[in-house]
């Protein structure tokens, strides 16, 4: 069966604390000034005293159908294999048409390479060895799973069929493969 | 920097900037003075041996703007000097790759067109050399013709495509916005035909193919305005973040762009030069002002929809 790699943050557990994304930094090789991932802290929302944040991750949403993919003139932007979108850097002329087509607007022009960059679930280096992504590994409060959810035994798949989720902008048709716990109000 | 999560900068929306908005301008007029060139040739059923001025300075404009155009977007490209690799990889689903098939068609039948158009006239600017290239394309001429003429379509609509298929920008991602650029770079290409038959070949300000090109500007410029209003209808009915992006018309510097830029100096300049009586608004001098009018209006157009349309996502 084909892989179907999905991530899920919980944004109970995310305390907001930036260590996936100082972690994809140095992983990635992503040069300053520019992020492949952000956790952005938003709020606070509610009445005193009942406040809450919201954790919001911003990274590749790895779309099952892909606005970045469908505008790329040269095919440099590609779903793998493993379904994964990533970028042939070699095809790439940076005509920035990805980067205006995504809803998510995470996709980014790298500096030092001049091509279109974005998370791509750490696919080359870590998925590579067996390893799960940078992020997910680092996150001290395990608010990150990442695995094939057509894997009915994976933990994501579990997770998926037990808890809550949503995605961001379903509305444009994108699917996108990351999903979030939503915060509960008052407390874990 | 005041944020834990890092640099923000990344994620304006705006990712295009004014250059890829003269780039639509250019491609657009290119197009529109090509349109307008040869329709009034095969409606004025013209002689193969004068060809009219506007003709004539539509032959120019074409390849010159085209050119002007895809510079920009060549040197806009993060990687300019990679740019052939456009042309070697392509991926239909992407209206760019179609676009730059187009295009290698269109730019270089459009010189060829300017060569066999103005082959009178080229050993007078020192380019004589070019005329046996003329004679040799000469029986192919409607051929030519017909090919650029459906090519000029195809990029004069193409730039609207290019910036609807983005779903992320409720502003851009409408059905009208093709046919909104391809009849705003009509307008564009008959006021740059007019400047050009006017100035360069000194053509009088009565002249035949001039007052009919004159008086398809009406008629043009109504179109434009019902497809804008088609547009903004389309948003605002559509509500959520679509019509959000209606407040572009009411606040913000692209708001002034839009209702100075594109209504007061594209629309309102040539309508008021109407009222004047005839003999003062058929001089040489009055025609060149609306003309450039025009230019000005459909430049701020391509500005205000670049800018504005991806200020607001979806």
């Amino acid at each position: 069966m084909t892989k179907r790699y999905v991530m899920v943050h919980d944004e109970n557990k995310c305390i907001g604390c930036q260590a996936c994304n100082v972690a994809c930094r140095s992983e990635n090789g992503v040069p300053e000034g520019v992020t492949r991932l952000q956790v952005r802290v938003e709020g606070p929302y509610g009445e005193m005293p009942n406040l809450h944040f919201k954790y919001h991750r911003v990274s590749c949403q790895q779309c099952e159908d892909a606005p970045c993919v469908k505008v790329c003139p040269t095919g440099a932007a590609y779903v793998g294999e493993d379904g994964i979108v990533s970028i042939h850097g070699d095809k790439c002329v940076g005509c920035m048409y990805c980067v205006a087509a995504c809803p998510y607007k995470v996709r980014f022009m790298n500096p030092e390479t001049k091509v279109a960059d974005k998370c791509n679930f750490c696919k080359d280096t870590r998925l590579a060895r067996g390893e799960e992504p940078a992020c997910v590994t680092v996150c001290p409060t395990d608010a990150l799973v990442f695995g094939d959810a057509n894997d009915p035994q994976s933990e994501v798949a579990t997770l998926l069929n037990t808890k809550i989720t949503y995605q961001d902008k379903t509305h444009l048709g994108t699917k996108p493969r990351v999903y979030r716990v939503p915060t509960k109000r008052g407390g874990i | 920097m005041n944020n834990t999560w890092g640099d923000m900068a990344q994620y304006d929306p705006v990712t295009w900037h004014w250059v890829i908005a003269v780039y639509l301008f250019m491609a657009g007029l290119s197009a529109g003075s090509l349109l307008i060139g040869i329709g009034l040739r095969w409606f004025n059923q013209e002689q193969t041996q004068v060809e009219s001025n506007i003709l004539k300075a539509a032959a120019i404009i074409g390849p010159v703007a085209i050119s002007l155009g895809l510079a920009c977007l060549v040197f806009d490209l993060t990687k300019p000097f990679h740019f052939w690799l456009i042309l070697i990889n392509y991926n239909f689903q992407s209206v760019m790759a179609i676009g730059v098939l187009a295009l290698l068609a269109y730019s270089p039948l459009a010189f060829a067109y300017a060569i066999l158009v103005l082959r009178d006239d080229l050993p007078k600017w020192g380019l004589g050399f070019l005329v046996p290239i003329a004679k040799l394309l000469m029986p192919f001429r409607k051929l030519i013709e017909v090919l650029l003429f459906v090519l000029a379509i195809g990029v004069g609509a193409y730039t609207g495509f290019l910036i609807s298929a983005m779903n992320a920008y409720p502003m851009l991602n409408t059905a009208v916005l093709p046919a909104l650029f391809l009849v705003s770079g009509l307008s564009a290409g008959a006021a740059a035909n007019a400047v050009l038959a006017l100035v360069m070949f000194k053509t009088d300000s009565h002249d035949k193919t001039l007052a009919k090109m004159h008086g398809l500007e009406l008629p043009v410029m109504a179109i434009e305005i019902m497809f804008l209003f088609m547009l903004f209808c389309a948003l605002y009915f559509k509500g959520g973040a679509a019509a959000a992006a209606l407040a572009s018309l009411t606040s913000g510097v692209w708001a002034s762009v839009f209702w100075i830029g594109v209504v007061g100096i594209g629309f309102g300049v040539p309508l008021l030069f109407m009222l004047l009586p005839a003999a003062t608004r058929h001089t040489k001098g009055a025609m060149i002002m609306v003309a450039c009018a025009s230019l000005t209006g459909v430049l701020a157009l391509r500005h205000f929809i670049v800018y504005a349309g991806q200020s607001y996502l979806s």
